[in-house]
């Protein structure tokens, strides 16, 4: 995130008519804003079948039957899939990639913004394409991709063909995991949530090895236990994987085929490791039906009745924040401390470096509000992207639109 | 009764009984030690005071009788009373410690899978309460561990394992019907929409996958209902879109669990603020009941809103008018999830009688109603069972000839499929319809603006 700091923290506002491309052309999709909050882009009508994408009030130079899934990629560009005569392809900032395939989906984009992958089909056959790159080999069919940050792409594939409803077939095993578009020749009946590790060289994966069994695959091995159930596994470092487990109706967190936690819960998903690696936590229910954030196996004495849907640490570790239901509300809890919003919904948290500073965007009676660190900082917003928090901490960009203007608004902690 | 080869007549012992690949292999397979061993793990592990409670209170009054529409339809058949179901398998397997025979499983699987389609209505009828349907679920639970179950629906539950949907869709296929149904729907709204992904919307909008996979016109007309209504939506392009689980229905816990588990997390990944469903009962069921149990969210996280109940609320609200009511005689047939399981069935009531001029109830209707016997798992065991099914289906073939309504209306897309196989073997000659297709076709198709 070093480039945050070359973005303009200085100007306290800036903005662009939004509402008014609605006079320009047939009618403009949902918004998207860059990561420096530069530039807001739609995809945009502009007749029959025809659509482009708006930036900043510039339409893109090519046009296309379709378009979609528009994405905010690097500091301030876009990405889109793009279909001319039938054909899809990548299109980053009107640029196209030069191969064009039956289909593409599910884009997948590297923090730093230097990789940008999808899955694809040609012809019936399913691979992962990267930087316009394709795999080589081909699937009948293609499920779960994922892209490291060094761009290394993998997914489940099919190896085995399989006649309709042939349960014995199935049984054998028909899938397996291709890294780069290369299989492993291991083949399971299913294999769920593939991770790697930082550096892109090891995957860990969960599988299942007969109707019943489940169990982890770590660098091509499959641990010895076999489980009732396992959830995505995730690195700590290059030789510790980590994996929530099921045994005899609860969950455990095991660690490279042993218990890494003592205690067992009646869930445990979402691991979510501390950036400097030290911290790993997950969300539990513990007792049933009660969920809780438990870091390295203690569980915070705050406990909701619904949902916890996601945790963020901050970047050294010493923050960590969970966006949670409970009583048919939204809220945030940073560490440990409920900020009591009573939100209609709460989108994802920016934490700051050393974890001081908490910036979310809330929803409220249909309308959006930036709350920083417990205080409202500014509401009435008909939309807001998620906020950046700048890499000293004092400022806080907010993205949104108000009365039909888009705002690229800094706002003093 | 005009029918087809006189097909009232026909008995259990008169069509054939189709011996099934998955079942047979599985028990060639077992050995006496295995199913013992297995039979006595989930005796011991997985069942809890409640099932003790069933097994010590049943007096064997035979009261459950009456309501099972199995029996009525076998002519009072004693081996299809519904306490006979649990003694020919359950008890027995308790009984004996789960010392059974292979034919005494091939029987267990048939009477579990294929002769009682989980639809509750005897525990109504039981001065106990005592829930049949939990206990043939057991015996389901059983059989998958066996690695008994039938193969079609087997292979459901295969596709729920590797695509998160029931049908084998593949990722791009979903997201190319969207996109295709969207530009079909754009003959109607110049400038309508069905959003993908779009964070932060109402309504996440999901169905099951036979609508992609075979019906995709039901996705057309929800979209037009939304975007009529101005509802600000979404649909999801990532697996998690498919509310349906066939796993649940096979006693695969785990796979049931996972595959609510994507569809729960699917709406906090968008962040949606509620979640409404197309017209699906055992969907509603999975999501509101058994799934989501199963991750210890012993309330589903996110508001499911069923279709019935969404198109009540577009309708009262005045988002959508209806502008000339459908004329011909309708009747209504109560899925056993929503309104057994979920008490909309007045709701329902409300939502035909404001589209439609002529509508006449079956008699047992709303939570009394016969089950379809088809959704509860019955129908997805596959084609090979389905002579079989009607057999087991003639008192609703009575029920649904005594209205005398052209068109029956089921809001349940395995009901829907299940009668639609008794309309033609019994030759009914009626329509079936969705409720949301006779909404489409009613209503004013121009865009709600609010306080107009
Ligand atoms: S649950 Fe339904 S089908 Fe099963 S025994 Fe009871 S009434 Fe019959
Ligand atoms: S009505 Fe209840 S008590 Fe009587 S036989 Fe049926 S299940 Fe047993
Ligand atoms: S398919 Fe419909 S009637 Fe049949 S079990 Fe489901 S909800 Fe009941």
């Amino acid at each position: 995130m070093s480039e945050k700091t070359s973005w303009d923290w200085e100007t306290e506002l800036k903005e662009i008519p939004f509402n008014e491309w609605k006079t320009h052309f047939n009618w403009v999709q949902a918004p998207q804003v860059s990561q420096n909050g530069e530039s807001i882009a739609a995809v945009v009508n502009l007749d029959e079948m025809v659509f482009s994408v708006c930036v900043n009030g510039q339409v893109w130079e090519e046009e296309y039957e379709k378009i979609w899934s528009l994405t905010s990629v690097s500091d301030s560009g876009f990405a889109a899939f793009v279909a001319r005569d039938e054909e899809w392809t990548l299109s980053v900032n009107g640029q196209e990639w030069t191969h064009w395939c039956d289909f593409i989906w599910q884009m997948m984009k590297s923090l730093d913004g230097q990789f940008l992958g999808a899955a694809f089909q040609t012809d019936s056959e399913y691979g992962v394409i990267v930087n316009d790159t394709p795999w080589e080999d081909r699937y009948e069919n293609l499920t779960g991709a994922v892209m490291a940050a060094d761009g290394t792409s993998a997914a489940v594939v099919q190896v085995v063909p399989m006649p309709g409803a042939d349960v014995e077939a199935f049984k054998k095993g028909v899938f397996s995991v291709a890294c780069n578009g290369v299989p492993e020749d291991r083949r399971f009946l299913n294999i769920w949530d593939i991770s790697f590790d930082t550096a892109g060289r090891q995957m860990g994966y969960g599988v299942r090895t007969d109707r019943e069994s489940y169990g982890i695959v770590q660098n091509d091995t499959l641990w010895k236990n076999r489980f009732e159930s396992v959830w995505k596994p995730e690195f700590l470092d290059e030789n510790s994987l980590l994996a929530p487990v099921r045994i005899n109706g609860k969950w455990q967190l095991y660690k490279n085929d042993a218990p890494f936690w003592q205690n067992k819960y009646d869930q445990l998903w979402h691991l979510t490791l501390s950036p400097d690696g030290k911290d790993v936590a997950a969300i539990v229910s513990a007792p049933y039906g009660r969920w809780r954030v438990a870091v390295n196996d203690t569980v915070w004495h705050v406990a909701w009745d619904t949902m916890i849907s996601d945790i963020y640490f901050s970047q050294d570790g010493s923050s960590l924040a969970a966006v949670y239901k409970h009583k048919d509300v939204w809220d945030l809890a940073v560490n440990q401390t409920p900020w009591q919003m009573a939100a209609d919904m709460v989108f994802v948290p920016c934490l700051s470096q050393d974890g001081s500073v908490v910036a979310v965007v809330i929803q409220k009676k249909g309308q959006y509000q930036l709350v920083v660190n417990k205080k409202t900082m500014a509401s009435g917003f008909s939309f807001m992207a998620d906020p950046v928090i700048s890499a000293d901490g004092s400022k806080v960009l907010l993205k949104g639109i108000e009365n039909g203007i888009y705002k690229r608004r800094i706002i003093r902690v | 009764m005009k029918t087809k080869e006189n097909p009232m007549t026909d008995t259990p012992s008169s069509v054939e009984k189709p011996t099934d690949p998955a079942i047979e292999s599985g028990l060639e397979r077992l050995t006496p030690d295995r199913i013992q061993q297995v039979i006595q793990d989930v005796l011991k592990k997985e069942t809890g005071p409640r099932f003790k409670a069933y097994v010590e209170t049943c007096m064997h009054c035979g009261l459950c009788a009456e309501a099972c529409p199995y029996f009525l339809s076998n002519d009072r058949d004693p081996q299809f009373m519904p306490a006979a179901k649990v003694k020919n398998t359950i008890w027995e397997m308790l009984k004996k410690n789960g010392n059974v025979s292979k034919d005494f499983l091939r029987r267990a699987v048939r009477i579990s899978h294929l002769e009682c389609n989980v639809c509750k209505r005897c525990s109504m009828y039981c001065p106990f309460g005592i829930d049949i349907a939990y206990m043939m679920l057991l015996v389901r639970r059983i059989c998958h561990k066996l690695e008994i179950t039938p193969q079609y629906i087997q292979d459901t539950v295969n596709s729920h394992s590797v695509t998160l949907n029931q049908m084998w869709v593949k990722d791009d296929e979903w997201i190319d019907t969207l996109q295709w149904q969207e530009e079909d729907a754009r003959d109607e709204f110049e400038d309508l929409e069905i959003p993908l992904d779009k964070m932060g919307a109402d309504i996440m909008y999901s169905v099951i996958a036979p609508e992609p996979k075979f019906q995709a016109g039901l996705i057309y007309q929800a979209a037009t209902m939304m975007h009529a209504a101005g509802i600000n939506w979404t649909m999801p392009s990532t697996p998690g879109w498919d509310n349906s689980n066939m796993a649940m229905y096979t006693g695969d816990n785990e796979i049931s669990g996972r595959i609510a588990r994507a569809f729960f997390e699917t709406a906090a990944k968008l962040r949606v603020k509620r979640i409404v469903m197309g017209e699906c009962g055992h969907a509603f069921r999975s999501v509101y009941d058994m799934g989501n149990r199963w991750n210890s969210w012993v309330m589903p996280p996110f508001e499911v809103v069923h279709a019935l109940a969404f198109y009540h609320e577009l309708l009262t609200e005045g988002r959508i008018t209806i502008k000339e009511k459908y004329k011909k005689k309708v009747t209504l047939h109560d899925p056993c999830n929503v309104s057994r399981g979920r008490g909309l069935h007045d709701k329902a009531r409300e939502v035909v009688n404001m589209v439609c001029e002529d509508f006449v109830d079956m008699v047992p209707n709303r939570e009394h109603n016969y089950c379809c016997g088809a959704g509860g798992g019955v129908i997805n065991c596959g084609p090979p069972y389905k002579g079989e099914r009607m057999v087991n289906n003639r008192v609703k073939a009575e029920q649904l000839a005594a209205t005398g309504a052209e068109v029956l209306i089921a809001p349940c897309h395995n009901c829907h499929s299940g009668l639609e196989d008794i309309v033609h073997h019994y030759d009914l000659k009626m329509e079936i319809k969705f409720l949301g297709d006779l909404i489409y076709e009613t209503m004013d198709k121009k865009i709600y603006t609010p306080g107009a």
